[in-house]
């Protein structure tokens, strides 16, 4: 609108802004974290700046999940159960070796990722509903295998290998986890702009249509991304529950709309086939450095959640404003 | 009459449907809901030796929240979006009326139920305005907005407390086993609001604008104006299931995972009632009986002998299978 009073050197800074949405991400970031700095001055030390990295790590795996999830215009709303229920197995079978029982860990991910992407890719049931029928089914599998004597009861003693990986540190200000993060990071940034499957998420999010007129087969492009959905909310699950220390029923479910937040803030839109994960983590990280500042103020709960219900719409805004990518759902 | 010959006819009319199958395309899945419930209800009827107005009432009672925010966001994605903060706005209601209602007298107490529904209307009003001009996806205003609403939820009652009448109480939910408060509010909604609603000008452009912003808008829709509209009405009902739960509860409860759980079941139960998450079509009554069957699971689990906690199960499944067959029983109605 503005473009034809707007002198060209405006209108680069803007294109660069567009074409770029990390920059103002992390300038945000660096904002935010000097801000929260003043009024925690523990999180310009060594020991700060690890506790953001670590407690990011759970939060931006799940907001990975929904990053996938959102490039072909879905939504995932069972990974928290997924991540809890995973979380449960490991610590149940910690008996049987760390092996086996991550393996089973990620085994609980691999199925629900298999029956949200048959049912999404195949019966293209919608994936709100899809994610959220998942999401019932398995609160009530959690909740009858931890009454009485089920097969979840019991479930306390942690596998010391995710208590290392989870909470240990690597050195200086770096956590154990965000080796595993770095590492999926780079695959998932890799896999989404240089693979075909990656090329094919984006375009099945962008026009379902010409997709499918392309060749393209919907379905199995929906599945994969499904399965490394779940199969990342599993581990998500295992990461927190070695932070935690502990696992709990609905120890993650909090972390499920922040998950949604930190893609939609990281530029992924809801709406399918723009975003990427590079913009996910620099989200993550911002709610994390925003959490920490809301605790830091020293207010009640109720004015935290306000704030944080405010400071997120807010940045969705001016993303909105700035990029101008106007969501029309 | 339309058989009449036309020079410059290049396509022919389309045939008017008939009545019958008009009605089994509209309603098909509402009757088919209805059905349900009457089977749901019959297997409950058997399975308990004296069914009477007691377990009436404890079913409709039990049920109208859901029922009220179900409709609430029936209404939302019949305008073609999605709000996520429907039962954080409830649970708002909720505080609001039990803190104020707490020991004042039947009339005051009347007076503030009108007052926190129009509070509610406000709230969600300013919600949609907020979507509307940010262009934000309302998915992710009404995430945001679920957060702010809790968070007031918890200024406005710091723990689990307030009142009210316990004849209003009555007069909502009707008493220990009078069921007919409960249904005549939920007809009276229903009939009162919703279908004058639904035959004006603003309801058909609500239709128009979920079944398809551009076309409403080069119709000469006020797409913002109609989307806002639909929040306000959303807000009168979430507003209204808040009233409700103080009136069942006779308490106020601000904690945020009621809001939100009831968020995702209302999803369900609009998905269950045959309305089309897409927009532009549905109508109010088969949600509200989708959320009477979605009650139903529990108590069946029980009388079954089953652990109710397998009632999210069959929940989760219930949704899934209906969705699936609906969507293979529907593919030629709307192929993308």
């Amino acid at each position: 609108m503005s473009a034809v009073t707007a002198e060209p050197a405006v209108r680069d800074w803007r294109q660069t802004l567009v074409e770029r949405p990390a920059i103002a991400l992390t300038g945000v970031l660096v904002v935010l974290y000097l801000v929260t700095a003043t009024q925690a001055p523990g999180m310009l030390t060594l020991n700060g700046v690890r506790s953001t990295l670590l407690l990011a790590c759970p939060l931006a795996v799940l907001a990975a999940s929904q990053t996938l999830c959102m490039l072909t215009g879905g939504i995932d709303l069972s990974t928290v159960m997924t991540a809890n229920f995973a979380a449960y197995v490991a610590a149940n079978q910690s008996g049987r070796g760390p092996v086996v029982a991550l393996g089973l860990a990620l085994l609980v991910g691999a199925a629900v990722g298999t029956v949200n992407g048959i049912g999404v890719g195949v019966f293209k049931v919608n994936p709100l509903i899809m994610t959220l029928g998942m999401a019932s089914v398995l609160l009530g599998v959690v909740t009858v295998g931890l009454v009485g004597d089920g097969f979840l009861s019991g479930s306390t003693r942690l596998l010391p290998v995710l208590r290392t990986v989870a909470s240990g540190t690597l050195i200086g200000p770096i956590p154990n986890n965000l080796v595993v993060w770095a590492l999926l990071a780079a695959a998932l940034i890799f896999g989404l702009a240089r693979t075909g499957l990656g090329r094919c998420i984006y375009a099945v999010g962008d026009n379902p249509v010409a997709c499918r007129l392309a060749g393209v087969r919907i379905w199995q492009v929906l599945f994969a991304v499904y399965l490394m959905s779940a199969l990342l909310a599993a581990l998500a699950g295992l990461l927190f529950s070695g932070i935690s220390g502990s696992v709990g029923p609905d120890q993650t479910n909090a972390y499920l709309l922040p998950s949604v937040a930190a893609a939609v803030i990281g530029g992924t839109s809801i709406l399918g086939g723009v975003g990427g994960y590079t913009g996910t983590i620099l989200g993550a990280l911002i709610l994390t450095v925003l959490t920490r500042l809301l605790l830091a103020l020293d207010t009640t709960e109720a004015f935290r959640q306000i704030l944080y219900g405010l400071i997120v719409l807010a940045l969705a805004w001016v993303y909105v404003r700035v990029t101008g990518q106007r969501g029309s759902g | 009459m339309s058989t009449a010959p036309r020079a410059v006819a290049a396509t022919p009319l389309p045939r008017p449907s008939s009545r019958a199958n008009r009605f089994r395309r509209r309603q098909g899945w509402v009757v088919g809901v209805a059905l349900l419930l009457g089977v749901l209800v019959f297997w409950r009827y058997s399975q308990i030796p004296a069914f009477g107005p007691f377990e009436i009432r404890g079913i409709v009672a039990g049920t109208m929240t859901l029922a009220l925010l179900a409709m609430a966001q029936t209404v939302i994605v019949i305008s073609g979006g999605i709000d996520l903060s429907v039962g954080a706005m409830m649970v708002l209601s909720n505080c609001i009326a039990a803190r104020l209602m707490l020991d004042q007298d039947l009339g005051p107490v009347v007076l503030i139920a009108l007052g926190v529904v129009a509070v509610a209307m406000l709230l969600s009003g300013l919600i949609g305005l907020v979507a509307v001009v940010s262009g934000v996806p309302d998915i992710v205003v009404t995430l945001a907005a679920s957060f702010i609403l809790a968070g007031l939820a918890l200024v406005v009652l710091e723990g689990p407390g307030g009142g009210t009448h316990p004849r209003f109480q009555e007069l909502m939910v009707g008493g220990f086993d009078q069921p007919l408060p409960s249904l005549l509010w939920l007809a009276g909604v229903l009939l009162l609001v919703w279908v004058p609603f639904k035959r004006s000008r603003l309801g058909i452009a609500t239709y128009a604008v979920g079944s398809d912003r551009a076309a409403a808008f080069l119709s000469g829709v006020r797409v913002g104006r109609t989307r806002v509209v639909a929040y306000v009405l959303a807000g009168f009902f979430s507003g209204m299931a808040g009233v409700v739960t103080t009136a069942f509860t006779g308490s106020g409860e601000p904690r945020a995972s009621i809001g939100a759980t009831a968020t995702l079941t209302s999803v369900a139960a609009v998905v269950l009632g045959g309305v089309a998450l897409m927009g532009g079509s549905g109508t109010l009554l088969g949600p509200v009986l989708a959320a009477f069957c979605l009650s139903l699971i529990p108590p069946l689990m029980l009388g079954l002998g089953w652990d109710p906690n397998y009632a999210e199960v069959a929940r989760g499944i219930i949704i899934i299978v209906v969705v699936m067959i609906g969507g293979l029983v529907q593919v030629p109605r709307r192929s993308r």
